[in-house]
């Protein structure tokens, strides 16, 4: 066991916070603020000068892609090397990492062709996926997805809907999960195909968030205004969009998820919030009374903390057995489960410190911080949804990881 | 930065585990809660030729100079099989011999220990029960070449089979920077020492000890005049971090039997383990112990990097605390009735493992510190980063 960070690990993490502290002007600050629909900002995602002249820099440093091979256009270093620099750059709202790009299953299962024509421009958010996975009918239950895909000579007809396609609205393509063989078990009869989102057939609707009136301030958790819902009209695509064998979809689909429920995003959403509360409360009171001197709140924060070190070490856990070339049991969903549900008793916390003043949205007045820990409120729950209900995850603790039987 | 095991410390602890699934049974537990002495010396000398009690004490006095880490792997054992065994006692307080007693001291007292023909214990708390130097009263007064200490120490473990007792002194009013404590190593056959046993849930030894007018000679200081919170409070974080890794591991095992029960016992023509409101609070209970590990490893690697673990200690603690004791409870409620038959193993686990949270420091009083270290302290916390705030953190 070594819980600790190399020296050249440590100078990276310094190195990160020089150029952040160097290229954060108030000016890339405002075009945030202005383009980030309440969440962040990613490489490709946005229309900024400012923001992708940065991702540009960012990119140059080698910053990007890091724990990809070379060639798909990584940098061949480890996933700590990653985590700290995404970590990093999360703190300031920026994106860095491939958590739910398809990137991490397009390497495990993907052609050698679908590798070179995928990975980089993933890496460099040239291209983006929408994910196609939950539908009106499949939820937490994904594997009774309907969505069908039927061969037809060299390509494949797609016909369906799908639920909160995310950003449908500016992904360069879709991950969809459909339904290549209707007479198999429900788990088998599953493929993913991988193509653009300007194929004819696609229409996208948005489906506004609770987060969108007023927008939420960036950087809180699941501030996102809009998602989706996309609907599959005889789309025509070519058989070469299969991602993995057909009918191996549920396999790929499942392996990519575990992937991207591991690294500095899915964890940081939910414990800044810990950071944010101890630091505002160090630094302000109101009218004379501090809430950093009320022995309630201070037993509450430090137990917060406690349980936030707990996410975090279990994020390190997850990435000790990744880079020691094992797979997770239940690690994975532990890291989903404890995450998500700190951040919400997080979140309710900090609205009991703040009492009516946690009410108040962006742009009230007397609003904290511009209302983040209210629209929290409206995101954080969110987290704990979204990739797989913490339910469902602790299905597979149990029966992954102590072995319970179904029946 | 890898939580996993090295191949090294997975040895360590498959050879602990090893032994003691062989040398020390539930029965053995069961005997020496009725047991005078509550430890099998037989047991003690086999664990000091496996080398647990010198482990982490410097090679020159017969021990092996391995980090904490290590001894936390094998404390985690003594407690997933009970082993009555004085162990933290012993290795804290011979670690703070070994850190800060004078050298002849070290080579009087330290190789008996490392054989296992010494049992050591160590005195802090009196009537106020809160782990602060403000709470020691128990006056020494200088008188020639010795000390003479008056007073009552409370919670003391294993007091009447150790050999010697560190005893926590006020032998000055506490100042700004100076707690004003002073640290005896009391030979506990001494003139004047005397105990009441307390009755515990675990019903192991611990004593209330009575000093009347006990007279230890000048050498028998651990650290200088007036100088020892600081120690005593090293071996408090320490003594810390090691008993959760006790209760971690008898808490695992505790959640072990509960799901093997759940897979055994059917209800409902099926076994309770294949229900999901069962399948849940076991998913939780993995969680909580596999949290607690965690937090415990880091407080003991900080530690053995020659830091304070104050905080890390302080964070393991709280939560194992709470957690454990939540998880032994579940564990006793998958059982249902034969879970708190006297006849029925389980309850080894539950009294101890309850026992254990009750010491050295509560949840609130870790917490507290916990505050401190992130409220009272100026700069801006940054998750993964130490806290109190240092100035290149």
């Amino acid at each position: 066991m070594d819980f600790g960070y190399s020296a050249d690990q440590e100078a990276l993490r310094w190195e990160v916070r020089s150029f952040i502290s160097a290229h954060m002007t108030d000016a890339v600050r405002a075009e945030m603020d202005e383009l980030s629909e309440g969440f962040g900002v990613s490489p490709g995602r946005h229309s900024g000068g400012l923001i992708n002249g940065l991702f540009k820099k960012i990119g140059a440093r080698g910053w990007l892609g890091i724990s990809y091979p070379k060639e798909y256009g990584g940098q061949g270093g480890d996933r700590l090397t990653q985590y700290i620099v995404e970590e990093e750059f999360a703190r300031v709202n920026i994106s860095l990492g491939l958590g739910g790009s398809g990137a991490p299953a397009i390497l495990a299962a993907g052609t050698e062709e679908q590798r070179r024509h995928f990975v980089p421009k993933l890496i460099s958010g040239e291209y983006s996926f929408a994910l196609g996975f939950t539908e009106p009918h499949a939820g937490a239950d994904l594997a009774s997805l309907q969505c069908r895909a039927v061969r037809d000579g060299d390509e494949y007809v797609i016909n369906g809907q799908k639920m909160y396609t995310s950003s449908a609205h500016m992904a360069t393509h879709i991950y969809l999960m459909a339904r290549t063989n209707p007479n198999l078990p429900k788990h088998q009869g599953i493929s993913i195909f991988l193509f653009p989102m300007d194929t004819p057939g696609i229409t996208v609707r948005p489906l506004w968030t609770i987060q969108n009136d007023p927008p939420a301030p960036i950087g809180t958790t699941y501030g996102t205004p809009r998602t989706n819902e996309t609907f599959f009209d005889n789309v025509r695509i070519p058989a070469s969009c299969m991602l993995g064998k057909e009918n191996e979809g549920w396999r790929v689909g499942a392996m990519g998820l575990n992937l991207d429920r591991v690294g500095a995003a899915r964890y940081l959403i939910s414990v800044r919030r810990d950071e944010d509360i101890v630091n505002f409360v160090k630094q302000n009171s109101f009218d004379g009374y501090s809430p950093a001197r009320d022995p309630a709140i201070r037993d509450k924060i430090a137990e917060l903390w406690i349980e936030a070190q707990v996410c975090r070490l279990m994020t390190m856990r997850s990435m000790s057995i990744v880079e020691h070339g094992g797979n997770f049991t239940y690690e994975g969903a532990a890291e989903k489960i404890w995450a998500p549900e700190h951040g919400v008793r997080t979140t309710e916390a900090i609205s009991q410190m703040l009492g009516p003043y946690g009410q108040l949205l962006n742009g009230s007045a007397h609003a904290v911080e511009r209302g983040v820990f209210a629209h929290n409120l409206m995101g954080a729950f969110q987290s704990g949804i979204n990739h797989g209900s913490t339910q469902v995850m602790r299905d597979q603790v149990a029966r992954r990881g102590l072995d319970m039987p179904r029946k | 930065m890898d939580t996993t095991l090295t191949e090294e410390e997975g040895m360590i602890r498959e050879i602990a585990r090893r032994f003691l699934e062989a040398e020390c049974p539930p029965k053995l537990v069961r005997a020496m809660e009725k047991d005078p002495l509550g430890y099998p010396p037989a047991l003690w000398k086999q664990a000091a030729e496996l080398g647990w009690q010198g482990m982490s004490l410097p090679e020159q006095y017969g021990g092996s100079a391995l980090p904490l880490v290590y001894l936390g792997l094998v404390m985690e054992e003594v407690g997933r099989a009970l082993a009555p065994l004085p162990l933290l006692c012993t290795v804290v307080t011979a670690r703070a011999i070994a850190s800060a007693g004078p050298g002849v001291m070290r080579t009087a007292i330290l190789p008996g220990v490392a054989a296992g023909d010494t049992v050591l214990t160590w005195a802090f708390s009196e009537r106020d029960p809160r782990l602060l130097a403000e709470t020691v009263k128990m006056g020494a007064v200088a008188d020639g070449d010795s000390y003479v200490l008056n007073g009552a120490k409370m919670f003391v473990e294993n007091f009447v089979v150790a050999d010697h007792c560190l005893v926590a002194c006020r032998t000055a009013p506490a100042s700004a920077g100076n707690a004003g404590l002073t640290l005896f190593l009391v030979d506990t056959k001494s003139a004047g020492l005397s105990q009441v046993p307390l009755v515990t849930l675990a019903k192991d030894k611990v004593s209330e000890v009575i000093f009347t007018n006990v007279r230890v000679p000048k050498s028998s200081m651990v650290g200088e005049l007036h100088q020892g919170a600081p120690i005593i409070e090293r071996l408090l974080e320490e003594a810390t971090a090691l008993l959760c890794a006790q209760m971690l591991g008898a808490t695992r095992k505790d959640s072990e039997m509960a799901v093997e029960w759940a897979k055994y016992r059917k209800a409902f023509n099926q076994p309770i383990a294949a229900f999901q409101s069962i399948q849940h609070m076991c998913a939780d209970m993995l969680l909580w112990i596999d949290g607690g590990n965690l937090l415990t490893y880091e407080a003991l690697w900080k530690m053995d990097q020659g830091f304070s673990g104050s905080v890390e200690a302080s964070q393991a603690k709280a939560f194992c605390n709470e957690k454990c004791e939540a998880v032994v409870r579940i564990c006793q409620g998958i059982h249902g009735g034969i879970g708190f038959m006297m006849e029925f193993d389980l309850q080894l686990w539950y009294r101890r493992v309850c026992t254990w949270t009750m010491r050295l420091g509560t949840a609130y009083e870790h917490r507290a510190k916990v505050a401190n270290a992130l409220l009272d302290h100026p700069g801006q916390v940054i998750l993964g980063r130490p806290v109190p705030v240092t100035e290149n953190a």
